[in-house]
């Protein structure tokens, strides 16, 4: 990305904090190795939350904390976790964390918790999670594993919130609520209304917009798949 | 690298013990928020059938359960209209903990019924409305929702509406503050006193308000608004006999 | 009738894939060709048959509140929900390890046809998403028995529809950043207009 600064001072004893090398990690998943457009993992559980962007962004914020946390515990484990056991720990780590963030939404944002219902459940069988700690976090250092979590799952939210976006919009005429058609209309009188789109809040809407976005990202990186 | 059978015992039993003790830790520690925080949910849905939703949005959470307590006062009956405070098992009931989704799946006479009554503050005699439970299928999913009658038994003080999965824009809008006024001064017997119920008519934009019984529809979501008919139809029709013991008494 | 118009509903109405977008990984993953995508779908149909009634059995006497109380009174007050992911997911990890055992003992002709699936399914969200779904909707046993297979079926059915789509697509001429996972997601957003047909059946 852009704001990446040259940082070339890599020294094996002590390596910057936000090296070069380590930057990478998190900017790589957001556009050249994003984990939904070019690795096709993770579609799955969140795109049914994404007909409004509140829901989209809490779900965003339970698969950041859930992704950065395993990560960092499965590399702290890494060199004692038995490796013909270690699905299972993984996922048994996985579903503990996700049962965390279930019982505090439901604790302090009941509203959310109804909204998302069996989907908070469903970021266990997320596949960019179980990716990632097996393809990353058990080589790595622990540090490192976070920044790799915190990259993936940044590069799957930015991706659902623009889905979000462009349902809610379009769909229901609003952004995070906001009624953005009836203030475009009034702003012009009320001679005219904005129709929302029916389509976009049915699945369907969400399948045509992630193609869309897919279609656009991997034009402008020149990604193609054969 | 290939450990003993030993090692991968020890490590999963730790492991199950670790992470075990945590999530109940946690469930522990967490448990009585989420009871209060789901007894929030449905006083405000119960009280948004008799409070304007900008009122009730305004009042904080202890505001509610405060006002809750003090003005509402509820009991189940059954489809004859007598009380129960027992259920099989001995058990006491709370109308407040009716799974009515549950109840759904019963044969109507044999479900439980929690009756709401928003009373005077101080006097449980004096009742200003009677809060009824509704619930039914819309187009996608659930849907639910709260009716308070007037002290007549006869017209809609106001009601309230809930939905798990109706489309945005379309039938989602039964919870806008705007469709559910619509109810309000409706009536749910006609005048020789048959039971009628409301029915919301298909097509949206005509005027009503001469009609004790028909209300404004929504257009575009006919199958949600026959949901709500539907809903509206059984489940006022299985608290007649209540009403009609409570009117006598 | 009641199972009837249920076993309807979760292939066509509430399907896995065009409603709920569960199981996509797979669904993208393995649709290349239709012999593998019938592969992996009747593995699905399998699995979810025999996992969500194995859960619902886990849940009624289990894990949900006073579920405990056939064992003895005194544990009637104690709530196990908040276990109820870890252990959805461990039955559905044991169960398919079980199944996967059973089959290569006793079909082998079948175990070459779905063995390779079996392990992917674990963590198929359509999986864990129809014990969840059968949970939070307060099925009875014989329910999440059809249930089950209902939304296995709609997997199964959408996956190969999607793999003989995308057999004669290799054939199209599809833009370049549209090729592979892009025109995929367009096609299934078609196939899911086509299902949202399915939504006017009065059942």
């Amino acid at each position: 990305m852009s704001t990446e600064t040259a940082e070339v001072k890599e020294t094996k004893a002590s390596e910057a904090l936000f090296s070069k090398r380590r930057k990478k990690l998190i900017s790589d998943p957001l556009i050249d190795d994003n984990p939904i457009t070019i690795q096709v993992l993770g579609i799955c559980s969140a795109l049914a939350v994404t007909t409004q962007m509140q829901p989209t962004l809490v779900m965003a914020i339970s698969v950041i904390f859930v992704m950065v946390m395993a990560n960092l515990t499965i590399s702290l484990l890494r060199n004692t976790i038995p490796s013909r056991v270690r699905i299972i720990v993984q996922l048994a780590v996985v579903a503990s964390l996700v049962t965390l963030v279930n019982e505090i939404l439901k604790a302090f944002a009941y509203d959310m918790y109804k909204e998302l219902s069996v989907f908070v459940g469903l970021i266990i069988t997320n596949c960019i999670v179980m990716g990632r700690l097996e393809a990353f976090a058990l080589g790595n250092k622990p540090y490192d594993s976070v920044l790799d979590g915190f990259g993936s799952a940044l590069g799957y939210s930015w991706i659902i919130l623009a889905v979000a976006f462009f349902r809610e919009l379009l769909g229901s005429g609003s952004v995070f609520g906001v009624e953005i058609y009836d203030g475009i209309s009034s702003l012009f009188g009320g001679e005219f209304s904005l129709a929302t789109n029916g389509l976009m809040v049915s699945p369907v809407g969400a399948f045509i917009i992630l193609g869309l976005i897919i279609w656009v990202q991997r034009t402008k990186t020149g990604y193609v798949e054969h | 690298m290939q450990q003993s059978n030993g090692y991968i015992i020890t490590f999963s039993v730790i492991l199950t013990v670790v992470l075990g003790l945590l999530l109940s830790g946690t469930s522990q520690l967490l448990g009585p928020i989420q009871k209060k925080a789901v007894e929030l949910d449905t006083k405000k849905q119960i009280l948004g059938a008799v409070l304007e939703s900008s009122k009730l949005n305004a009042m904080k959470s202890e505001e509610i359960l405060e006002f809750y307590d003090n003005r509402i006062s509820s009991k189940v009956v059954d489809y004859e209209g007598n009380e129960i405070e027992k259920d099989d098992d001995g058990n006491e009931i709370v109308a407040e903990n009716v799974d009515v989704a549950k109840n759904y799946k019963l044969a109507p006479e044999k479900r439980k019924y929690p009756v709401f009554i928003f009373h005077q503050e101080g006097n449980e005699d004096d009742a200003e409305a009677i809060i009824v439970q509704l619930y039914g299928a819309g187009l996608w999913d659930e849907i639910w929702g709260f009716l308070a009658l007037d002290t007549d038994l006869n017209t809609i003080e106001g009601v309230t509406f809930g939905h798990k999965g109706e489309t945005p824009g379309l039938g989602a809008r039964i919870t806008e503050g705007s469709v559910q006024n619509r109810y309000q001064g409706k009536k749910i017997f006609d005048d020789s006193g048959e039971f009628q119920s409301v029915e919301m008519q298909k097509g949206e934009g005509k005027d009503y308000s001469g009609d004790d019984h028909k209300v404004d529809g929504l257009s575009g979501a006919t199958i949600t608004a026959n949901g709500v008919n539907a809903m509206l139809e059984n489940y006022l029709k299985a608290y007649k006999s209540y009403f009609e013991k409570r009117q006598k008494s | 009738m009641e199972l009837f118009s249920l076993a309807i509903r979760s292939i066509f109405i509430d399907n896995m894939v065009f409603a709920y977008f569960l199981g996509m990984c797979s669904f993208l993953a393995v649709s290349k060709k239709v012999s593998t995508a019938l592969g992996l779908g009747a593995a699905v149909i399998f699995v979810l048959t025999v996992t969500v009634p194995v859960n619902w059995l886990l849940n009624e006497f289990v894990l949900k509140e006073g579920a405990l109380t056939w064992a003895s009174a005194s544990l009637a007050g104690v709530d196990l929900t908040f276990l109820r992911f870890i252990m959805f997911i461990a039955i559905i990890a044991a169960m398919v390890q079980l199944v996967e055992m059973v089959v290569e003992k006793f079909a082998p002709a079948l175990y070459g046809a779905l063995g390779i699936f079996l392990p992917l399914i674990a963590v198929n969200c359509a999986i864990l998403g129809g014990s969840l779904f059968m949970a939070q909707r307060d099925y009875t046993l014989a329910e999440s028995a059809v249930y089950g297979f209902g939304s296995g079926t709609g997997f199964f059915l959408a996956i190969v529809a999607l793999a003989a789509i995308r057999e004669k697509l290799k054939y199209s001429n599809v833009p370049n950043g549209l090729k592979g996972l892009g025109i995929t997601m367009l096609l299934t957003g078609l196939m899911g207009i086509a299902f949202m047909s399915f939504m006017g059946i009065d059942l």
